[in-house]
C-alpha cells in the first residue's frame, strides 16, 4: 500500500497535475461489524462516482486503537489521509495543531463554498474551534435520547415523562406498580454528565467549556448534577432505577427483555432495537430535564466520532480527501448512511431529503435524535473541549460506579472527580507547551 | 557456574550477537525512549512537550487509586499463579497416574491452551453474562447475586477464574512432561524408601520437578502480570469504571488509550523496576535450592 | 494431590494389593480428571452451541441445550466471507497469516534463543552473567507498553506491512533463552567432558549432541511460541494496514465490534471463527506432545 501510494504520488507529479493517474488515499476507521460494511459501501460508492480518486478504508480496531495507530503513524510520516477520531479524543487531535488540516480550510482551498450553517445545529460546533471553524467532519453522529416500552407505559397508564420531577412522582411509581423497573441508561458520563449540562444549559467547564484555552477547570461539582445523582440513588433504593455497570449492552438488555420500561441510549440504537424483534412496541422521545433547574431545556450535542484530514500530504491527495468529504456531506450519501446505520444525518438538506422520502413515517424513532439536536441552542450547548478527556471519563465512570454500589457518597464522588479531572487538565495543558 | 565450558572466544560472541542486536533495537531502544519520556509531559503527535522531572512519578505515588490498583495486581498475580500452578500440578499428577484413558485426558485438558486472551475474555463474558450467563446462574443457585461489571469483587473473581482457566493447560503440559521424564528407577527406589505417598511426592518427585516448576513460576508471574491484559480488557468491556484492573492494564488505559505518554511511561518504568526486583529475589531465593542435574 | 504416581506402579507389579483402597484412589483420580476436563472444555462446547443458533436468539436467551441449524452457514461466513473492503481478509487468508506469524515467530525465537543460551551456559565467558541479565530484562516490559517507539523503529527499517515487521520485534524477549538456559544447565556435565575427550569442538557438540538432546524442549518451546505468535492482536493492528495481512484475532474483533447498540454483531460467525482458531494450535500441541513425551522417556535409560 505504501509503495503504491508513493508510486501514485510520483506518477501524479510526473504527469503534472495527475490528469491520467488516479490518486489513492487511505481512511483509517474504527467501525467493525455491520458498521464497517456501511463504511465500505460508502467508499465503494465514492470510488464509483468519479474516476480521479481511489479511497481505501481500513479497519484499525477500537476508537482508541485507531487514534493511537494514527498518532504512531503520524510521528513516523506514515499517516493515513483521513483518520476517524472519537468525541473524547477530539482535544488531543485538535490540540496538536499541525497534525490535521481543518476540514473547513481543506474544503475552501479546494473550491467548496463551505457554510457551517448548512449543518444541523447540535452537530455544527462539537468539532469546531473557538471561532466556530469546523476542524473535523462529523461522521457517525448520535445523541442520547429516551426510549420507552409503549406497552409498559400503557399498562401503567402514564405518558413518557417530560421532566424528572414527573418521572419521580408519577411515572416511576406507576411503572413499579405495573411490575417494571422504570429506568436504566447506558452511558453515565455521556448522558448524565456531558449532555446533562447541555440540556440544562449549565457550564461544564471554564473557558467556554474548554474551547477557548488550555488552562481549563472542570465545573462538574455543581448542585444541579449532584442533586441528579442523589435522586438516582434514591430511585435506585426505591426500585425505580437500576444500573448494570459500564457495559453498554448490559444496560440495554433488560429494556429489550421487557424488565425495564424506559432506557436512555443513543439515537443510533434504534436500528439494533428494530432488528431484535422485541416482544413489545417501543418508541422514543427527548431526554427529560429538571424543572427545578431550568424551564427552558436546550438541545443536546453529538457524540460518536469525526473524520480528520491528516496534514503532511500532497495537494493531489488533499484534493482527493476534500472530494470525499464533499461526497460524504452530500444529502444522498448522508441519507444512505442515516438509514443504513441509524446515525443522524449531519446536514439540514439531508434531513429534509430523508423526510421527503417518508423515512420518518416508517421509523419515527429515527427522527428524535435530529429533532433534539435542533432544539434551541444556549451558551453551553455546543459541546466541550477537554484534554485527557478519556481519563476524565474513566474517573467519572469509576466514581459513579462507586456511588451506585454504595461505596462512596455523591458529595465525595464529585469532589474527587473535580480534583482528579483538574489535575489531568493541568497535565494536559503542559503537554501542549 | 560450575559448568566445564569451552574456551573459544569468538564463537560465544557470534552466538550471542543476533539475540543482542534484536533486543537492542526492539527492546532497549524503545525502553530507553520510555524512560526518557517518563520525565516529560508530551503531546502525543510530537508537537509540544514540557520537562517535568520526577513529577510523573510523584504524581503516581500520591494517587491512592494507583496504589489500590497496585494492591489488586499483587493479589491477582498471587492468586492466578498459585491457582493455575496448583490445579495443573494436581491434574498432571493424576493424569500421570491413571492407566486407562490417560491419553484422552491429556488431549482434552490441552484444548484451551490455544485460546487467544481476548477470546478467553469473550468466553468469560458469555459464561458470566448478567442476564443468562451459565456461571452467573450457578452462582445465583448458591445464593450469590453475581453481577459482572457492577460489583468490584465479582468482576475480580471473574478475572481470576478466566485467567486461571486459560493458563492451566500450559502448566499441565509442562508438569506432565516433567513427571514422565522422572526415571522409573527413581520411582521404584522411592517406593522402597518411603512408604507414604505424599511423603514420596514431596521428598522425591517434587525436587525433580523443581527446575520445571521454577521456570513455570516465572512464566506464570509474567503471565499474570502482563498477558492477562487481553482478558482484563475484554471483561471490563474497555470501560474499567469501578472495576478492578492490573498495573499493565492501567499503563494501557493511560498511555495507549488516553495518550498520556509521560504518565504511562513512568508507570512502565515503575513496573519494570518492580518486576526486576521480584525476579532477582526469586533467583536468589529459589535457584539456590534447585539441583540442576 | 496426596497419593502420587508410585501407587499405580504398585498396582501393576505387586500381585495382591489391598483392593478397596486402590479402587477408591482410582475413582478419585478419574473424578478429578473428569471434573478438570469439564471445567476446561464446557465453555468451548457452549461456544459451539451458540454458533449453531441465530444471533438474535443468542443475544436474547444465551446458551441453551438446543442445537440449531446455523453451523453450516456460520462456517461458510467465518471461512470464506471477507469482512473488509478489498475482500481479501477471509477466514482462510487470516488463518494463513496467523500461521506464518506463529511459525516464523516460533522458529526465529528458538534458533536465536538456543544460540544465546548455549553461549551463556557452555562457554567461559566473562560477561556471561551480564549477558544473561541483559537478555532476561526483556521479559519485564511487554510490547504493549512500548508501542510508539517500536512503531518508529519498524517504520525506519521499512518493515511496515511486512511479515518481518510483525515477527522480529516480537522475538525481542527472553523466554526462549531463559528456557534453554534452564534446560542446558540440567544436562549432565559428563557429556561435555566426554565430547571434549572425543575431540569434538563446540560447534560439533552443539549440533550433534545438544540439539538432538534438546528435541523435546524444542518441541515444548515451539508450542508455546507458536501459540503466542498465533494469538497476536495489538501489534499486528498497529503495523499492518493491508487487509491481506490481517490475523485471526483481529478478524474476530472486527466481526464482534459494535457501537452504541446500533446492530446485532454476528456472534455466531465470530464464535465459530474463535473455535476454528483454536484447532491448528491444538494439532501442533498434539503432534509435538507425543514427540516430546517420547523423547523424555527415551532419555531415561
Amino acid at each position: 500500500m505504501t509503495r503504491l501510494t508513493i508510486a501514485s504520488v510520483a506518477a501524479a507529479s510526473l504527469f503534472a497535475g495527475g490528469a491520467y493517474a488516479q490518486t489513492e488515499i487511505t481512511f483509517w476507521h474504527a467501525m467493525g461489524g455491520a458498521l464497517g460494511e456501511s463504511v465500505n459501501a460508502v467508499a465503494t460508492q465514492f470510488n464509483e462516482s468519479q474516476d480521479d480518486y481511489v479511497l481505501t478504508p481500513v479497519f484499525k480496531g477500537t476508537y482508541e486503537e485507531a487514534l493511537t495507530a494514527g498518532i504512531a503513524a503520524f510521528r513516523a510520516g506514515e499517516q493515513p489521509n483521513i483518520l476517524q477520531v472519537f468525541d473524547a479524543g477530539a482535544a488531543t487531535v485538535i490540540g496538536a495543531q499541525g497534525a490535521t488540516i481543518p476540514v473547513q480550510d481543506l474544503l475552501e482551498a479546494n473550491g467548496t463554498d463551505f457554510d457551517i450553517e448548512d449543518y444541523i445545529s447540535g452537530v455544527r460546533y462539537f468539532y469546531a474551534d473557538s471561532d466556530g471553524k469546523m476542524i473535523g467532519m462529523p461522521f457517525n453522529s448520535s445523541s442520547p435520547i429516551m426510549y420507552y416500552n409503549v406497552d409498559a407505559l400503557e399498562a401503567a397508564g402514564v405518558e413518557p415523562p417530560k421532566t424528572w420531577e414527573e418521572f419521580a412522582s408519577v411515572t416511576a411509581p406507576a411503572l413499579k406498580e405495573a411490575g417494571y423497573t422504570a429506568l436504566a441508561q447506558s452511558h453515565l458520563p455521556w448522558i448524565f454528565t456531558e449532555n446533562f449540562h447541555s440540556r440544562h444549559n449549565l457550564p461544564f467547564a471554564t473557558n467556554d467549556n474548554g474551547y477557548d484555552g488550555n488552562d481549563t477547570q472542570i465545573l462538574v461539582n455543581n448542585d444541579a448534577i449532584k442533586a441528579h445523582f442523589t435522586a438516582l440513588t434514591e430511585w435506585q433504593d426505591a426500585g425505580y432505577f437500576e444500573w448494570f455497570g459500564t457495559g453498554w449492552g448490559d444496560n440495554q438488555t433488560p429494556f429489550e427483555n421487557g424488565e425495564v420500561a424506559i432506557w436512555l441510549g443513543s439515537s443510533g440504537s434504534f436500528g439494533g432495537l428494530a432488528k431484535k424483534d422485541l416482544g413489545f412496541e417501543f418508541s422514543a422521545t427527548y431526554l427529560p430535564y429538571w424543572e427545578a433547574v431550568t424551564t427552558e431545556p436546550k438541545q443536546t450535542f453529538i457524540g460518536g466520532a469525526a473524520l480528520f484530514a491528516m496534514a503532511g500530504k500532497s495537494d493531489e491527495e488533499n484534493a482527493a480527501t476534500a472530494a470525499f468529504f464533499n461526497f460524504l456531506a452530500s444529502p444522498e450519501t448522508q441519507v444512505f448512511w442515516h438509514k443504513d446505520t441509524g446515525y443522524v444525518p449531519i446536514t439540514e438538506a439531508a434531513y429534509e431529503l430523508a423526510a421527503e422520502q417518508g423515512y420518518y413515517e416508517e421509523a419515527p424513532a429515527a427522527e428524535i435524535g435530529i429533532q433534539q439536536l435542533s432544539l434551541p441552542a444556549g451558551d453551553n450547548t455546543r459541546g466541550y473541549r477537554m484534554g485527557f478527556y478519556v481519563q476524565i471519563r474513566d474517573v467519572m465512570n469509576r466514581e459513579y460506579g462507586r456511588i451506585l454500589t454504595g461505596e462512596t457518597s455523591v458529595e465525595d464522588a464529585f469532589a474527587t472527580i473535580e480534583e482528579e479531572a483538574n489535575a489531568l487538565l493541568s497535565r494536559f495543558a503542559r503537554t501542549q507547551g | 557456574m560450575k559448568r566445564a565450558g569451552f574456551t573459544t572466544a569468538w564463537l560465544p560472541i557470534l552466538l550471542l550477537v543476533p539475540q543482542l542486536i534484536i533486543i537492542a533495537v526492539f527492546f532497549y531502544w524503545p525502553a530507553a525512549h520510555a524512560i526518557q519520556s517518563s520525565f516529560y509531559l508530551q503531546d502525543p503527535f510530537g508537537f509540544g512537550s514540557t520537562f517535568v522531572g520526577w513529577e510523573n512519578y510523584t504524581h503516581l505515588f500520591s494517587n491512592s487509586e494507583y496504589l489500590r490498583i497496585a494492591g489488586f495486581t499483587v493479589i491477582f498475580t498471587i492468586l492466578v499463579t498459585f491457582l493455575s500452578l496448583g490445579l495443573a500440578l494436581l491434574l498432571a499428577v493424576k493424569a500421570d497416574k491413571v492407566i486407562r484413558g490417560a491419553h484422552s485426558y491429556r488431549t482434552l485438558l490441552m484444548w484451551v491452551y490455544a485460546v487467544a486472551p481476548p477470546v478467553a475474555g469473550f468466553i468469560g463474558l458469555i459464561m458470566f453474562d448478567q442476564s443468562w450467563g451459565p456461571l452467573t446462574e450457578f452462582a445465583q443457585m448458591l445464593g450469590w447475586d453475581f453481577t459482572l461489571g457492577v460489583t468490584y469483587f465479582d468482576t475480580a473473581t471473574a478475572m481470576v477464574v478466566v485467567s486461571v482457566w486459560k493458563q492451566v493447560p500450559v502448566n499441565f503440559i509442562f508438569f506432565l512432561s516433567g513427571l514422565q521424564s522422572i526415571p522409573k528407577s527413581v520411582r521404584e527406589a522411592a517406593l522402597i524408601d518411603n512408604r507414604s505417598a505424599s511423603g514420596r511426592f514431596w521428598d522425591v518427585t517434587f525436587p525433580l520437578l523443581a527446575p520445571t516448576a521454577f521456570f513455570l513460576l516465572i512464566i506464570n508471574i509474567t503471565y499474570s502480570l502482563f498477558d492477562t491484559f487481553g482478558v482484563v480488557d475484554t471483561l471490563v468491556k474497555g470501560e474499567p469504571g469501578n472495576n478492578p484492573m492490573t498495573l499493565v492494564y492501567k499503563v494501557y488505559v493511560d498511555g495507549f488509550r488516553g495518550n498520556d505518554l509521560g504518565g504511562s511511561s513512568a508507570q512502565s518504568v515503575i513496573l519494570m523496576v518492580l518486576v526486576l526486583a521480584l525476579t532477582v529475589f526469586q533467583f536468589r531465593m529459589v535457584e539456590r535450592r534447585i539441583h540442576y542435574t | 494431590m496426596s497419593d502420587i504416581s508410585a501407587d499405580t506402579l504398585a498396582t501393576d507389579r505387586s500381585s495382591a494389593p489391598p483392593k478397596r483402597r486402590i479402587k477408591w484412589s482410582t475413582v478419585v483420580d478419574h473424578s478429578v480428571l473428569i471434573v478438570g476436563s469439564l471445567f476446561m472444555l464446557l465453555p468451548l462446547v457452549v461456544l459451539i452451541q451458540m454458533s449453531s443458533v441465530p444471533d438474535v436468539e443468542v443475544i436474547k436467551t444465551g446458551p441453551s441445550l438446543q442445537i440449531g441449524d446455523q453451523l453450516d452457514d456460520n462456517f461458510n461466513k467465518a471461512m470464506f466471507q471477507a469482512s473488509g473492503f478489498s475482500g481479501e481478509n477471509t477466514g482462510t487468508s487470516m488463518l494463513i497469516n496467523s500461521f506464518i506469524l506463529g511459525i516464523g515467530f516460533a522458529v526465529g525465537k528458538i534458533i536465536i534463543g538456543m544460540m544465546a543460551a548455549y553461549a551463556i551456559v557452555y562457554f567461559r565467558l566473562r560477561f556471561a552473567t551480564l549477558a544473561f541479565w541483559i537478555i532476561f530484562t526483556t521479559l519485564l516490559l511487554p510490547l504493549e507498553v512500548r508501542i510508539l517507539p517500536s512503531y518508529e523503529v519498524v517504520q525506519s527499517l521499512g518493515m511496515l506491512n511486512t511479515y518481518q515487521g510483525l515477527i522480529v520485534p516480537l522475538i525481542a524477549s527472553a523466554t526462549a533463552t531463559f528456557f534453554f538456559r534452564q534446560f542446558f544447565r540440567s544436562v549432565p556435565e559428563e557429556l561435555v567432558e566426554a565430547a571434549r575427550i572425543d575431540g569434538a569442538g563446540p560447534v560439533k557438540f552443539f549440533i550433534d549432541i545438544l540439539v538432538p538432546l534438546s528435541q523435546t524442549m524444542i518441541a515444548a518451546m515451539f508450542i508455546i511460541m507458536f501459540v503466542f505468535g498465533w494469538n497476536q492482536y495489538l501489534w499486528p493492528t498497529m503495523i499492518t494496514t493491508d487487509e491481506d495481512m490481517f490475523t485471526l484475532v483481529r478478524g474476530i474483533k472486527q466481526i464482534t465490534q459494535d457501537l452504541e447498540g446500533t446492530n446485532i454483531p454476528e456472534y455466531g460467525r465470530a464464535n465459530l471463527l474463535a473455535i476454528i482458531a483454536i484447532i491448528p494450535p491444538v494439532f501442533v500441541v498434539i503432534f509435538f506432545q507425543s514427540w516430546f513425551v517420547k523423547g523424555l522417556t527415551e532419555s531415561d535409560k
